[in-house]
């Protein structure tokens, strides 16, 4: 777009949102050049902050007029660049729209902003009895709408399921700049599903304005344990019998030498560095079942001879662990420049399969990585480690992290349990998915976005959304 | 009636439906074609029943591959063999398939604590007007990987495409399963023991409050645990400690249900099975706490009606047996529909005797907003509108 296009288009969107709400000038740009997913950069034309539906829909309606592309964003904490404004345009920041709207204890549901920081609605919460389940690690920053628009998961959906399962309604500004409402908070409306196709279309089909969540009681008691063993295969066919035996734990967490190394260097935790993988077991419900449960996960581990199984004493003890696990990510700074994560999916009993080859394929390619991941759900985060400055390091440390993903797709897997496709895994979708099944796709999002104005070139690779050539994996990232 | 066998024979019999512009109607055991207005279009029936295949059990993942037309009872029987199961009541389970299921999106008594299908189907096939195959989600429990097409299909009733195969996340059995009978004295006292629960440590995963059938002139008041024996027993001993007295006209009973079998849950998910003729069954979806003000209002409609509501979910059915002389029509337009309005909720026809006067408003409840979008997936995925027209909510069949 051209710098007087520019100008006249912030200019119109100032009238809409206010003069703090539109940033446009070209160095304020650079925080909106990507999110989590550092790789591939694109700057947006104009930044704006809507703080109501009202805002919304006319900044839509403006961009429709002037058929610029827009795209959503929450906090921008997404790991596959679901919000990088591909080819410049509009990009709608719902950071300001932050109000908790409602909260309903007897008809168990909230009703929020999109712009509602995940842990913001559990903090509301504490002490009534209830919370909001879906527990992403970057909670602490990442925004509710994000997570409706990624699906997002977390430890705890091991158990108590991931976004999709906890959305009860949206409201939503149309491609076409009319609002909507999808489905609310009584349960089974006639009609199509369409709240649950909505949500984990990452932005490409409506932009959500508010949503209503539903509400879960809180457990009445917790038990965590931490496993501790010689080796990963020992852990992953532990993990995989844990499931088989019929428990359900409400997080089951594996991490490696490798994290465990970079966590005690940032946070002297005390977990044993002679170990080769830990896992973190955690169990809730009634105190009634959970001693027998303990005890029957404890039993597995040792017939898988864990060295130990620790139990956690005390809230205090249980809230570092999880500290902890929440920032492995960004521990991993401390053993190497940069990294790159992967969020690959196979069934549970492949696990130690799927461990033995992430060690062949990295040490084949000459890199290294670090292990830590959702282990009851067969969700995988290998960190690929390489140092930036030594190109051929990256490009060797990219090839690997493919072809993880590859042998995740041969093991009847997928290749993105609750990052999302964005733009980083278009390339994999025709390798999931047959023609057919991304025409599908394709024509649902015909439905809702015709035009193709909202959030182009992502998800699907349909024709002009080649994906950006490569230059470099990114350099942080954090789930 | 044209029966198939596989995935191409079901491609080849939608190319066909579009050469010869004949709407198609899937049928799985045929347990609840009266579900959705009758089909006015000639056309076929398309029989799934001998799509029933399981394709792939990898137990000790608690997931399951299955082609669509398996009944529920084979389902449940393969799946008990390892312990576990697909927590969704089926009423004739011996003769309803999954893939019927899913397309009406059935639930019972266990989704307050295990919810609905749309929780399970992680992993959807399916063949839609354009005589395409397409899948969508995968073989593993957690999957973000393009659009969510299963949660589409869900509920779907069979417009989209013809469900050929799926694959499900189930759940281990239970070791022990008890139920709390309960009788309060009146709804106002229902409320206040639906709400009581709402915030007791007891975790039940049914909360039922029927009324009529085998359970008489009397409201009687069902929840239902499942779980270790151990946790089973503290919830009970719990609710009976917790449960205001005054409430209760008399003392809760306690049904085992591994000593009664076939048991009482069975009577729960038969209990809204019409039993001889029952005019006019319809579906509410309110709030919560708007059920026991619901129901008694619908009382007044019908003091020969019969209610089962999966209360904790704000879900009722009422099988209404005296149908004002406006007709179930009408009945529908200017006093369910406003008494679902009231509460928060919406108002469907599950079956009428006689269905030929529904008007679509009538059957499924007034126009939302989003109506328009769904109308639009239509058109994409069955443009030529030969998947079960004229039965579902689409304005434009």
């Amino acid at each position: 777009m051209s710098i007087a296009g520019i100008s006249e288009l912030a200019a119109e969107l100032r009238r809409i949102v206010g003069p703090d709400g539109v940033l446009s000038a070209a160095g304020e740009m650079l925080v909106y050049e990507c999110d989590g997913f550092v790789v591939e950069k694109d700057t947006p034309d104009v930044v704006v902050f809507p703080r109501t539906t009202e805002h919304v829909r006319q900044i839509v309606l403006l961009c429709r007029r002037r058929q610029v592309p827009f795209v959503p964003r929450g906090a921008g904490t997404g790991l596959a660049g679901g919000s990088l404004p591909v080819g410049g345009g509009v990009l709608i920041v719902l950071t300001r729209m932050r109000e908790i709207v409602e909260i309903n204890l007897r008809d168990r549901y909230a009703v929020v902003q999109p712009g509602v920081v995940n842990v913001k609605l559990t903090e509301r919460l504490r002490g009534t009895g209830f919370h909001y389940a879906p527990d992403p690690s970057s909670q602490g920053s990442c925004t509710i709408g994000g997570n409706v628009a990624t699906n997002s998961g977390g430890p705890h959906t091991l158990k108590y399921g991931v976004t999709v399962n906890h959305v009860l309604g949206l409201e939503a500004v149309m491609a076409d700049g009319t609002v909507c409402e999808f489905g609310g908070p009584s349960e089974d409306l006639p009609g199509l599903d369409l709240t649950g196709a909505l949500v984990g279309s990452e932005g490409t089909l409506v932009v959500v304005t508010k949503v209503w969540v539903r509400l879960t009681r809180d457990a009445q008691s917790v038990r965590t344990m931490l496993g501790i063993f010689e080796s990963c295969d020992d852990a992953t066919a532990a993990i995989s019998d844990i499931i088989a035996a019929g428990i359900i734990p409400a997080a089951l967490e594996m991490m490696d030498h490798g994290i465990l190394e970079a966590l005690e260097q940032a946070f002297h935790f005390g977990f044993p560095l002679d170990a080769q993988a830990i896992l973190i077991i955690e169990v809730d419900g009634l105190e009634a079942g959970l001693d027998a449960q303990r005890e029957r996960i404890t039993a597995i581990c040792q017939a898988h001879h864990a060295r130990e199984v620790r139990h956690a004493n005390g809230p205090a003890e249980r809230i570092a662990l999880w500290k902890a696990r929440k920032q492995a990510f960004g521990a991993v700074g401390r053993i190497s420049p940069s990294y790159c994560t992967q969020d690959g999916v196979v069934p549970r009993t492949r696990l130690p399969h799927m461990l033995r080859k992430i060690t062949e394929i990295t040490a084949r390619h000459g890199v290294r990585a670090v292990n830590v991941f959702h282990a009851g759900d067969g969700n995988l985060h290998p960190i690929v480690l390489f140092d930036e400055k030594n190109a051929d390091e990256m490009r060797r440390a990219l090839d690997a992290s493919n072809e993880i993903l590859d042998e995740c797709l041969a093991c009847g897997g997928s290749v993105s349990g609750e990052h999302g496709i964005g733009i980083e895994k278009i390339d994999f979708m025709p390798k999931m998915f047959t023609a057919d099944d991304l025409d599908a796709m394709s024509r649902l999002r015909q439905a809702f976005n015709s035009e193709g104005l909202l959030s182009p070139k992502k998800m699907l690779p349909t024709a002009g959304a080649c994906s950006a050539e490569r230059s470099h994996p990114g350099r942080r990232a954090a789930v | 009636m044209l029966a198939i066998a596989s995935a191409d024979d079901v491609i080849e019999l939608v190319h066909t439906a579009r050469d010869t512009d004949a709407a198609l109607y899937p049928e799985g055991g045929a347990t609840a074609l009266d579900y959705g207005l009758p089909a006015r279009k000639p056309g076929y029936s398309v029989e799934l029943a001998g799509l029933n295949q399981v394709i792939d059990y990898p137990w000790r993942d608690m997931t399951i591959t299955v082609e669509a037309g398996i009944t529920m009872q084979s389902l449940a029987a393969i799946l008990a063999e390892q312990r576990q199961r697909l927590p969704i009541d089926a009423p004739f389970a011996e003769q309803a398939t999954l893939g019927g299921l899913i397309a009406t999106n059935y639930s019972g008594a266990r989704r307050f604590g295990f919810g609905t299908l749309r929780d399970y189907v992680i992993g959807i096939s399916a063949v839609d007007g354009n005589a395409k195959l397409f899948k969508g989600g995968g073989r593993v429990v957690k999957n973000v990987a393009g659009y969510d097409m299963c949660k589409l299909l869900v509920g779907s009733l069979g417009t989209l495409g013809i469900i050929t195969q799926v694959t499900l996340k189930v759940r281990p059995l239970p070791e022990a399963s008890a139920l709390l009978v309960a009788r309060p004295v009146n709804l106002a006292a229902a409320e206040k023991l639906l709400a009581a629960l709402n915030t007791s440590l007891a975790t039940p995963v049914a909360v039922e409050l029927l009324y009529g059938n085998q359970f008489g002139d009397e409201w009687r008041f069902i929840v239902g645990f499942e779980g270790s024996a151990a946790e089973v027993a503290w919830q009970i001993e719990t609710l009976q400690a917790e449960w205001p007295r005054e409430a209760l006209a008399e003392e809760l009973a306690v049904i085992d249900q591994l000593e009664q079998q076939p048991g009482a849950w069975q009577e729960l998910t038969d209990f809204s099975l019409p039993a001889g003729d029952v005019p006019l069954v319809v579906k509410f979806s309110v709030r919560p706490s708007q059920v026991c003000t619901l129901l008694d209002k619908l009382r007044t409609f019908d003091d020969q009606a019969a209610f089962q509501a999966h209360a904790g979910n704000g879900i009722v059915i009422a099988q209404f047996r005296q149908i004002p002389a406006v007709g179930a029509c009408k009945f529908l337009l200017q006093q369910l529909q406003p008494a679902a309005h009231a509460c928060g909720g919406y108002a469907h026809v599950w079956s009428a005797a006689t269905a030929d006067d529904f008007t679509r408003p009538a059957w499924w409840g007034g126009v939302r907003g989003e109506m328009v979008y769904m109308e639009r997936v239509k058109q994409q995925f069955d443009p030529q509108r030969l998947l079960n027209p004229g039965r579902f909510i689409y304005e434009n069949d």
